[in-house]
């Protein structure tokens, strides 16, 4: 993990507008199960109430109240939170680092499929 | 022609009679017929209003149904939406399934019978109006109650075929499933009092001539409904029962940890239900051929050869019920024989299909919003058709069971083969019943949005079921390619609901109900009798019929008819009437005396409705409450259908004089009750096949019979019971002319009691050989046969006390007498059943 | 096991024209020859209903009569109908020839919304235990044993066969074969309450040997050795562990080698190893597995299971990365 938080990032808006980048983060998020713990907008079901709710997550300002909402930090979260913010009883998640990107991208464009 | 009763057909030739009848007659004829005003309306008994009350109740169903259909469709538009919960889903289907099979296509057909059979026929009416009053209003306010259940939450939600053991008390303990039973049992009651009353009115009163081979095919159609609701509807009866006695007394009958088996209730099941699709389909078939006739304007090509595939249809689909269980690992020789007789059946449906099909192409058609839904029928049924023989091939079925192939198929058969020609129907009699007809304009709007939304829902479905969507779903996961293929069909379905709203539309804009005329008339150019100018009485005098399409051939005869030239004009007797004929070649045979309005089928109606709901409820005290009232209400109505009579016999024109009323075999009342009889009688036969189903699934659980001493003297008071009602009716016949006297009814009463006696020595037997209906299956299914035999014995003993009371009244008539003669022969079936509810049990060496 | 489940399950092309076995194979055929019928006759009767209504008087004459009739309604469905009852009739009996004995036995049991799924040898004695997926060898004949627990439900692998209905009281034998490695949905085809939308499984197809290696390692996990013993020293599997037993999970789910030997649930004891969560609805990972027992009635609503939301989000996720690392 602390590879990928080494890399330095292009520079990047808070703002995406690769519409085939978010649509390919909703599906993973559907394939991938997020709602069984996460309300995730676009997606009928799961609506997880254990973990906190993505909606608007564009507008909100830390991911889990600790790091900036940032692709990076948000692409680093998704794949391994425990690694990202000790403490955290989010699990590492089985995805790729830019299957991690696509969903960080969808959560981050507001989350308008 | 040689004669059916030794009537002279050169008597015919005396009509038309030469001279028209004075106007006075006409005047009376109205008087007779005349319904009561004001909110008394509803005692009316007449087919003009009640089967037209009839076809906007089920109609009424059909959109209550329809709009649950909506519901569900909006929940699967996408995949895993929350748009209803599960259980209201499950509630939604179950109730769809059931309100469109049991509350809408049943009724609908039926009721379309109600209203245009006595037209058709010319006949006054329906030979028993006060139980087509009785069947509708019990129609009317058990459908009702039933479809109320939604609102409380409690509606059914097992499906419309209810497969135990999901529906025992086990997997669903709430009173849902009753309902369902009670509520079904109910129906079952009205569709059997309506069946009978079809069949007595197809064979029995036909104007004068019109041989069987001369019937319109709607009356064919009828006809062969009428027996196959007799044939398969005690099966759904029996399920019913067996069912309930599982739910409340623990019996077994379903449940294998103590022998029972949940397959028995699938055969008996589909027993009824696969006739049941025909049951349908046939009456529609037989209106399809009607309206095709008369778009194309000629006569229909190949009639005998349409009344040879309805009547083989209704032979076959008798055969092929587990085609509907090629899934449940049934023996190779089994699933052969009835993939076999599916194809078979699919047969008489393509006859039928190319008869119209020849029909058309023989005459020059007349484009119609009529038309247009009989050619799009006939394309979306032969469609269904071919899916159902795709589904008739067993490897095929094993993939494409219980997935939304067979929702599509049965949307196509069913809405093909009977909802669209209803459709077809409605804008076509429509000007019977009306002062305007419906516009031909916003019928090809209703036309189009129902065609194409139909192939909008229900093409996609095939897909989707191939693609891996069972049925019965309330939902299905994203990411399986089942997300667009719903949409659609949601859209489609959509449509097809908006065209149905068009038709809603167009009635409330055009439709003006007449029962008593000026109606649009014969629009179409009908030949039939149904577009003889007709008032409530039906027509004036009853035409002698010498063609299929009498009014095609003598374009005279609604005038002749109108002047009262022909048989019966008026009224011979100044009461309600109608003309008896025999069943083959309608030759006149009697005057009926009809009965007139009355509160008390209405009165019955309610009550029956509130026996069935307080059972579901488990209000025993007013069940029993509503028991007595609506049995003293039936008793009362027929309290007058049999009074002695003021004229034995009246003229019906050219000098025939006709007897009023007769009993023995050529009555109609004897051919009622035979058919009751079969109905019963099929409940017991289907139980005798249960018993030897579930023997063959748990011979294990199966005990020594009582000693054969026992058999013998219980098989014995049989015997004497027959013995005695012989001698009652000996007795009767021997006090010709004089009173009746004592004895006759003594003899029936000491016969039913004796009866009783034997049930109950039957009863002990068994218990004293250790047999518990609620430890085994045996025992249930024994126990079950005593419950039937307990059922009609009670009858047989509440109609010897009223019997009783006739003859204290002095209402017996000698000879012969036609509460006597019901009673009698209604024991002695009871001594029948009742000797093979013994023998078969006990003597079968099953342990 | 996790890598587009949901996908590789469904989709295009429909599973019941994509035979991944020789029960599937001449069915998908069989479905084709009658999809081309379905079309032709329906082709037939337009024409014939064109001809009726605007064809030339000359065709019109000839379509008119009985003739007609017998020939198009009698006739020519009557040849059609024959040629595929004999088809179908020879096909079914190829399809239920009987069994020799020698096929490898899987006994899958419906239950009130999952599968039970036990391995039997030849005797027929349980020698593995699992749950909503059964993982069979390619090219070898199998044979389900399928039962119900409780209602009627129905099995039904669309690559590799048509469905058989798991009756109460009844033991259904389904013949089935992969001849190709894979992983293939399964759904209950029958109606059996509730969530039954949501009863689905996986079929798992293997090269023999991969599939022997691990049938072998299972076999011998299943029996009775302390298997989840081992991991104990870690901290969030201990706490994970035993917050598994005090929790009630026991009482109705089997751990072989623990003492939690409940036999309502699902067989647990190769949790980690399953491709799904919750009877083919989830991926299994340890995320979703955590969401499936804090809140299963949320995710599959009326299902037997009840949510476990009075634990801590850190709580469910030891147990879920306990139950993650059995295999």
């Amino acid at each position: 993990m602390g590879v990928l938080t080494a890399c330095k990032p292009p520079a990047q808006t808070r703002q995406h507008d690769d519409a085939a980048a978010q649509k390919r983060g909703l599906k993973l998020m559907e394939t991938k199960g997020c709602g069984a713990c996460h309300e995730i907008p676009g997606l009928n079901w799961p609506r997880g109430q254990l973990g906190p709710s993505l909606m608007r997550f564009n507008d909100t300002g830390l991911i889990a109240g600790y790091l900036p909402n940032t692709p990076v930090n948000l692409a680093a979260f998704i794949r391994n939170a425990p690694a990202t913010k000790p403490g955290s009883t989010m699990p590492a998640m089985p995805v790729t680092v830019s299957e991690a990107v696509d969903m960080a991208a969808y959560l981050q464009g507001g989350g308008r499929d | 022609m040689t004669s059916e009763t030794g009537f002279d057909h050169k008597l015919y030739g005396l009509f038309p009679q030469p001279r028209k009848q004075p106007d006075e007659g006409l005047k009376e004829l109205e008087r007779v017929w005349e319904t009561p005003r004001g909110w008394k309306i509803i005692t009316a008994v007449n087919n003009n209003y009640i089967g037209f009350w009839y076809v906007v109740t089920s109609f009424l169903f059909f959109l209550l149904a329809g709009i649950l259909a909506l519901g569900m469709r909006v929940q699967l538009a996408a995949p895993m939406q929350d748009f209803m919960s599960p259980d209201t889903f499950n509630q939604f289907f179950t109730m769809h399934g059931t309100i469109m099979m049991f509350l809408f296509a049943v009724p609908a057909v039926e009721a379309i019978g109600v209203m245009l059979l006595p037209q058709m026929l010319s006949a006054r009416d329906l030979p028993f109006p006060r139980l087509s009053a009785y069947a509708f209003w019990a129609y009317l306010i058990g459908g009702l109650s039933f479809f109320a259940s939604l609102f409380i939450g409690a509606a059914p939600d097992g499906g419309w075929f209810m497969y135990p053991p999901l529906t025992s008390t086990a997997f669903s303990p709430g009173i849902a499933v009753d309902f369902w039973l009670l509520g079904i049992g109910f129906i079952e009651i009205s569709a059997i009092a309506g069946a009978i009353e079809i069949i007595v009115g197809v064979l029995r009163t036909r104007a004068p001539n019109m041989t069987l081979d001369r019937m319109p095919m709607f009356a064919w159609a009828m006809l062969v409904f009428g027996v196959m609701i007799i044939i398969a509807f005690p099966a759904v009866i029996l399920c019913t029962l067996l069912l309930e006695a599982e739910r409340m007394f623990n019996w077994p009958l379903f449940d294998p940890t103590r022998g029972g088996d949940p397959l028995l209730w699938q055969h008996l099941f589909w027993f009824f239900g696969h006739p049941e699709v025909y049951i349908i389909f046939l009456p529609a078939a037989g209106l399809m051929s009607m309206m095709v006739a008369t778009i194309a304007r000629t006569e229909l090509v190949g009639y005998r050869l349409n009344v040879l595939a309805l009547v083989a249809t209704g032979f076959i689909s008798f055969g092929v019920w587990a085609h509907h269980m090629f899934t449940v690992g049934m023996p190779r020789v089994s699933t052969g024989y009835f993939s076999a007789a599916s194809m078979a059946v699919s047969l008489p449906a393509g006859i039928q299909v190319f008869c119209w099909i020849a029909t058309l192409a023989s005459g020059k058609i007349r484009w119609s919003t009529p038309a247009l839904f009989v050619v799009g029928s006939i394309v979306i049924f032969v469609m269904g058709g071919l899916t159902g023989v795709m589904l008739g091939m067993v490897p095929f079925d094993w993939q494409a069971h219980d997935t939304y192939f067979v929702v599509a198929h049965l949307h196509y058969v069913l809405i093909g083969g009977m909802v669209l020609p209803m459709f077809a129907a409605f804008y076509y009699w429509t000007p019977m019943v009306s002062r305007t007809p419906l516009s031909e304009r916003i019928g090809r709007w209703v036309f189009w949005l129902m065609f194409s939304g139909l192939h909008i829902t229900f093409l996609p479905m095939h897909l989707s079921g191939l693609m891996g969507m069972p049925r019965r779903v309330y939902t299905y996961l994203p990411g399986r390619g089942l997300d667009l293929l719903n949409l659609v069909s949601t859209i489609g379905a959509f449509i097809f609901a908006l065209g149905v709203l068009v038709f809603l539309y167009d009635c409330a804009r055009n439709f003006r109900f007449t029962a008593k005329g000026p109606d649009a008339g014969n629009i179409f150019g009908g030949g039939t009798l149904e577009w003889l100018p007709a008032g409530l009485y039906s027509t004036r005098s009853i035409p002698v019929v010498h063609s299929r399409e009498p009014l095609w051939d003598n374009p005279e005869l609604s005038r002749e008819v109108e002047e009262g030239r022909h048989m019966l004009p008026d009224t011979a007797t100044g009461t309600r009437e109608t003309l008896i004929t025999s069943p083959v070649k309608a030759e006149p045979q009697y005057i009926q005396l009809m009965p007139g309005p009355s509160i008390w089928p209405l009165v019955a109606a309610i009550f029956t409705a509130s026996f069935f709901m307080s059972l579901t409820v488990q209000a025993y005290p007013f069940a029993a409450f509503s028991a007595v009232v609506t049995l003293a209400a039936i008793l009362r109505w027929l309290w007058d259908t049999d009074a002695p009579l003021a004229v034995e016999q009246a003229e019906v024109g050219g000098g025939i004089v006709l007897p009023v009323t007769v009993t023995g075999a050529s009555s109609h009342s004897w051919w009622a009750l035979n058919i009751l009889m079969i109905v019963i009688g099929m409940i017991g036969a289907l139980a005798v096949f249960a018993f030897f189903f579930l023997y063959g699934s748990s011979p294990e659980v199966w005990i020594a019979a009582p000693a054969l001493g026992q058999t013998a003297m219980i098989a014995g008071m049989y015997l004497g019971v027959l013995a005695l009602l012989w001698a009652g009716r000996r007795v009767l016949r021997a006090r010709a002319g004089r009173v009746a006297g004592d004895l006759p009814w003594v003899l029936v009463m000491a016969g039913a009691l004796l009866a009783t006696w034997a049930l109950y020595c039957d009863i002990t037997g068994w218990l004293d050989a250790g047999l518990d209906p609620t430890a085994t299956s045996m025992g249930a299914i024994v126990f079950m046969f005593m419950a039937l035999q307990g059922q009609v014995v009670i009858v047989s003993l509440i109609m010897v006390v009223y019997l009783a009371f006739r003859e204290a009244r002095g209402l017996v008539t000698t000879p012969h007498n036609v509460t006597m003669d019901i009673v009698a022969r209604f024991t002695g079936f009871v001594a029948v059943q009742g000797l093979v509810f013994t023998i078969v049990p006990r003597l079968f060496p099953g342990a | 096991m996790t890598e587009g489940l949901a996908g590789a399950l469904w989709g295009w092309p429909p599973p019941v024209l994509d035979p991944a076995g020789p029960y599937a194979d001449s069915v998908t055929v069989l479905a084709w020859a009658l999809f081309a019928m379905g079309v032709v006759v329906t082709g037939i009767v337009v024409a014939a209903l064109w001809v009726a209504l605007r064809g030339p008087e000359r065709w019109r004459r000839v379509l008119g009569g009985e003739k007609a009739v017998w020939i198009g309604g009698v006739a020519f469905p009557g040849v059609v109908l024959t040629v595929l009852l004999i088809w179908g009739l020879t096909l079914t009996a190829s399809l239920t020839k009987p069994i020799t004995g020698d096929e490898m036995r899987i006994r899958v049991t419906g239950e009130m919304w999952w599968f039970r799924v036990e391995y039997l040898d030849a005797a027929g004695n349980v020698v593995m235990r699992d749950a909503n997926e059964v993982r069979i060898p390619v090219g070898v004949p199998v044979v389900f044993e399928l039962r119900s627990a409780d209602v009627l439900h129905s099995f039904w692998i669309p690559h590799l066969s048509g469905k058989l209905d798991m009756v109460p009281g009844r033991t259904n034998l389904l013949r089935a074969e992969a001849t190709r490695t894979g992983q293939f949905g399964g759904v209950c085809a029958e109606y059996c309450g509730g969530p039954h939308a949501l009863m689905g499984f996986v079929a798992i197809a293997k090269e023999p040997e991969e599939w022997q290696r691990w049938f072998d390692a299972r076999v011998a996990a299943d029996s009775v050795q302390p298997l989840a013993a081992v991991s104990t020293t870690n901290p969030q599997l201990a706490q994970g562990r035993e917050l598994f037993m005090e929790n009630g999970c026991a009482a109705c789910h089997r751990v072989a080698g623990t003492q939690a030997n409940g036999l309502a649930g699902p067989d647990l004891t190769f949790m980690g190893d399953r491709a799904t969560v919750g009877a083919g609805i989830l991926p299994n990972h340890r995320g979703t597995l955590t969401g499936w027992i804090g809140d299963s009635q949320g995710i599959k609503p009326g299902n037997r299971m009840p949510s476990y939301d009075r634990l801590s989000a850190q709580q469910l996720d030891a147990i879920a990365a306990w139950l993650g690392q059995l295999k």
